[in-house]
């Protein structure tokens, strides 16, 4: 049933496009359209091929079929930069800014305004007031003389969503834009789309969180094993017929039920803190327990599970260990006694990309695969094919490169990586971002079974949905200060909100009402 | 099947390097010259299996020659001085491994770039190298010494040939089957996740590049065998020709990638290279010229790869 509508006044139109790597095809005779002033929102699973459609778009990838108007204009792109130049941007979900530079340099990279145009002098000046400007049009308050690798994540993507504006003249492409960003934020990117929509923009919207497209999708296409399943407008099918479109089958569960008991204290935290990120921080977790842990980006959750891992040394107060004190806490040391940390950015500290699966998935507890001073490769096979069946993990090649595999696949081999390691105590960071809807159910079964074999499991996450699905208590953080303890089935997402906000005055029932879920 | 090319490509280099020699100079192949192949690289590919673990570690060190003549020289002191042979090659290997270890040391500890820190070890090494010997050759080594570079065991297989074998199939132990080589490709391949497994990144890195200086305090001991005197100007320029080995075999600068077998294939495409082009009357001139161009193919082709691998999956 896909859409076939020629819509005269659109301003990208995408008509067959085919496209395989290596004999596998990825995209096969996909049509995508997007009229001005619309925001077309593509979901699909991870692997489904949104992200290779949408760099064919940008220019990085050739299409192997199919041809792409704009403004009903044939054009073909070579490279990035041909679009660029038809005034097609692009936000990748990898950050791609140059840390080292400033803000503003990157804001206007490779279009600086010179002061003498012929010896191409930047004329930093007007550079940084122009993008101060801009950056304050839009309500992100960012330092436009601040160095990138000095910014948080969150602003990096608010850096990289103005360069984008700047560029984009018809037709712009968001692939998971707030996969980084607090309420506010969002609430604040979705002001600026809508004023984008009022230029005229075609807006190219990829996301794995439905609920916020209810606030900005115009139009909607699903994308399934290359294919496009579903197109239509907005609104025309409920959200679980959407999944089911993704998926290709019903998942009648995300958040499947947990039959756990709590059993005693696995690890306790007493006025823990750290100069600069988080103070007086205190809670504890028992066996069968799963709390979250809530706030908005840069309430001190990462820089608190990463300490409490080792990772980085406390400056006060205690972390118990099934009820002994853990000292100098490393991370060396923190895994022998059973601490296992799944962190949020998985390319950085998760993931050994260039490295085969196995590699990756029995790194935490080799000690059990040797025989004396031989690692026994056989064992270690048996070991990773057994959690890759356990978790579903595919491609299920133990041999196969993790940097080749799709992102919920990898969050699962680094998940399998601790519980090859018999972790007690998991610290899960962001545990499903950036991860498709059949994945995320995975890992959350993965979960319930750790809480039901006697694990203790602490959630960070920034998708409240999950964390109601999921917690037995929600912590919430607020400036480095734990500031509330809410019961996971009692709560709501705005009471958290609540807490969670900084300024409690600035935040009103409808500002995050899109993060609710039905 | 990318990882079958990256395997396959300097091996067929080689053979067919060896082939095209063998046509124009059938000399190549008399066994005379083949154990002068083998004798000429045995200092390079010792320094190079230690080398291989330093880069899979994402390390460098450039301070191998100067470790190497360092080395030799204090080995060299003490065989003059009237001590056994064994003693001299330990004393070699010892010394070896305090420069490796202060090398390692300082880049792990203090958090240093390997290329600087090595670097400076190269002036240092050198410098002190100079300085006890005040720039003359240690004499008066006892003249069985030289068995070690010169000697045949059973009467055919060269004694440093010996020595490689034994020092590649132990590093290739280590690096494909114990837990500190599974160690190595994942810190070359992604240092702070290692960090986040829990593995003990300090202690590796101080190991590798110790393991790697007593391997240089072993080819200064050959060094020294085969000129029967501890020169302290040895083993210049010999770093670059170690990391070439690496990388020709498929090593990679940036870590995580690499092995005993294509290492042993870099330093006899060098090996072979320079012989054959002796044996064909070319210059040597000439000839670093070829080799650097190899060198840069090699890198090249890595880079390719690593572009691919980068590329992919999204």
């Amino acid at each position: 049933m896909v859409d076939q509508m020629t819509n005269r006044g659109a301003a990208l139109e995408m008509r067959g496009i085919n496209k395989s790597f290596a004999g596998n095809t990825v995209l096969a005779g996909v049509n995508l359209s997007a009229g001005a002033g619309e925001v077309h929102a593509l979901v699909g699973e991870n692997g489904a091929g949104k992200s290779t459609l949408m760099k064919i778009l940008a220019g990085v990838y050739q299409p192997d079929a199919g041809e792409i108007l704009i403004d009903g204009q044939q054009v073909r792109f070579a490279r990035p930069s041909d679009a660029l130049r038809s005034g097609v941007a692009m936000i990748y979900q990898e950050l791609s800014l140059a840390p080292d530079l400033t803000v503003a340099e990157n804001i206007f990279l490779g279009r600086e305004p010179l002061s003498f145009a012929l010896l191409g002098v930047v004329n930093r000046r007007e550079m940084n007031l122009r993008a101060g400007e801009m950056l304050k049009a839009h309500g992100f308050k960012i330092d436009p003389r601040a160095s990138i690798k000095r910014l948080s994540a969150a602003d990096r993507q608010l850096v990289e969503i103005t360069r984008a504006t700047v560029e984009a003249k018809r037709v712009l492409v968001m692939d998971e834009p707030t996969s980084s960003l607090t309420a506010h934020e969002v609430e604040d990117l979705f002001r600026l789309i809508r004023e984008l929509k009022g230029r005229g923009l075609a807006i190219i919207y990829i996301s794995h969180r439905l609920e916020e497209l209810d606030f900005i999708a115009d139009r909607l296409t699903v994308l399934r094993d290359g294919r496009a399943v579903y197109a239509g407008a907005w609104g025309e099918i409920s959200r679980a017929e959407i999944i089911k479109h993704m998926a290709g089958r019903e998942l009648k569960e995300i958040f499947p039920p947990r039959l756990a008991t709590k059993g005693e204290t696995r690890l306790s935290v007493t006025n823990l803190t750290r100069q600069g990120k988080f103070r007086d921080v205190n809670f504890a977790v028992a066996a069968g327990e799963v709390i979250g842990i809530a706030g908005l980006a840069g309430a001190g959750r990462t820089e608190l599970v990463e300490t409490i891992f080792g990772a980085y040394h406390a400056d006060g107060g205690e972390i118990f260990l099934n009820g002994s004190p853990l000292h100098l806490a490393q991370p060396n040391l923190t895994v022998a006694r059973g601490l296992g940390l799944l962190t949020e950015d998985r390319k950085r500290t998760g993931l050994c990309l260039n490295q085969p699966l196995a590699t990756n998935l029995t790194l935490a507890n080799l000690k059990t695969l040797m025989r004396g001073w031989r690692l026994d490769r056989k064992r270690e096979t048996a070991a990773a094919s057994e959690h890759i069946a356990k978790l579903h993990i595919r491609p299920s090649d133990p041999n196969k490169t993790v940097a080749l595999m799709s992102g919920g696949n990898q969050q699962k081999v680094l998940l399998a990586r601790w519980l090859f390691a018999d972790s007690e105590v998991f610290l899960l960071d962001e545990p499903t971002r950036g991860v498709d809807v059949a994945a995320r159910s995975e890992i959350y079964r993965a979960i319930n079974r750790l809480a039901e074999a006697g694990a203790a499991v602490v959630m960070v996450s920034s998708d409240l949905p999950e964390l109601l699905g999921m917690a037995d208590r929600i912590l919430v953080m607020r400036r480095g200060r734990l500031v509330a303890e809410l019961t996971g089935r009692k709560t709501t997402q705005e009471e958290i909100l609540r807490h969670a906000a900084v300024d409690e005055s600035e935040t009103t029932g409808s500002s995050f009402t899109f993060q609710v879920s039905s | 099947m990318s990882d079958w090319i990256k395997r396959f490509i300097p091996f067929a280099s080689l053979i067919g390097l060896c082939l095209v020699i063998a046509v124009l100079e059938p000399r190549f192949l008399s066994s005379g010259n083949l154990a002068s192949v083998a004798r000429q690289t045995a200092v390079i590919m010792v320094m190079a299996m230690g080398m291989t673990m330093v880069m899979v570690s994402g390390g460098i060190d450039l301070s191998v020659g100067s470790m190497m003549a360092l080395a030799g020289v204090t080995g060299a002191f003490a065989l003059a001085g009237g001590a056994p042979t064994v003693v001299g090659i330990a004393t070699c290997m010892a010394a070896g491994a305090v420069c490796g270890l202060l090398n390692g040391a300082a880049i792990a500890t203090l958090k240093i770039p390997p290329f600087i820190v090595t670097l400076g070890a190269m002036g240092i090494y050198r410098g002190i190298a100079l300085l006890v010997t005040d720039g003359k050759a240690v004499v008066g080594l006892p003249t069985k010494f030289g068995y070690l570079a010169e000697g045949n065991l059973f009467g055919i297989l060269p004694v440093p040939l010996l020595i490689v074998m034994i020092v590649a199939l132990a590093v290739h132990f280590v690096l494909s089957s114990t837990r500190l080589g599974r160690y190595c490709y994942a810190i070359g391949s992604n240092v702070e996740a290692a960090r986040y497994a829990g593995v003990r990144v300090t202690r590796c890195q101080i190991i590798f590049y110790l393991i790697l200086g007593t391997l240089a305090g072993l080819a200064g001991a050959i060094e020294a065998a085969r000129l029967v005197t501890g020169q302290p100007t040895t083993g210049e320029g010999y770093e670059l020709r170690v990391i070439a080995a690496v990388v020709i075999g498929g090593g990679s600068l940036s870590g995580g990638q690499g092995t005993v077998v294509g290492t042993i294939i870099g330093a006899l495409i060098m090996g072979v290279l320079a012989n054959g082009a002796n044996l064909l009357g070319i210059s040597s001139f000439t000839q670093q010229i070829v080799i650097g161009a190899v060198i840069v193919l090699a890198v090249t082709f890595d880079a390719y790869q690593r572009r691919r691998l980068e590329t992919a999956g999204s």
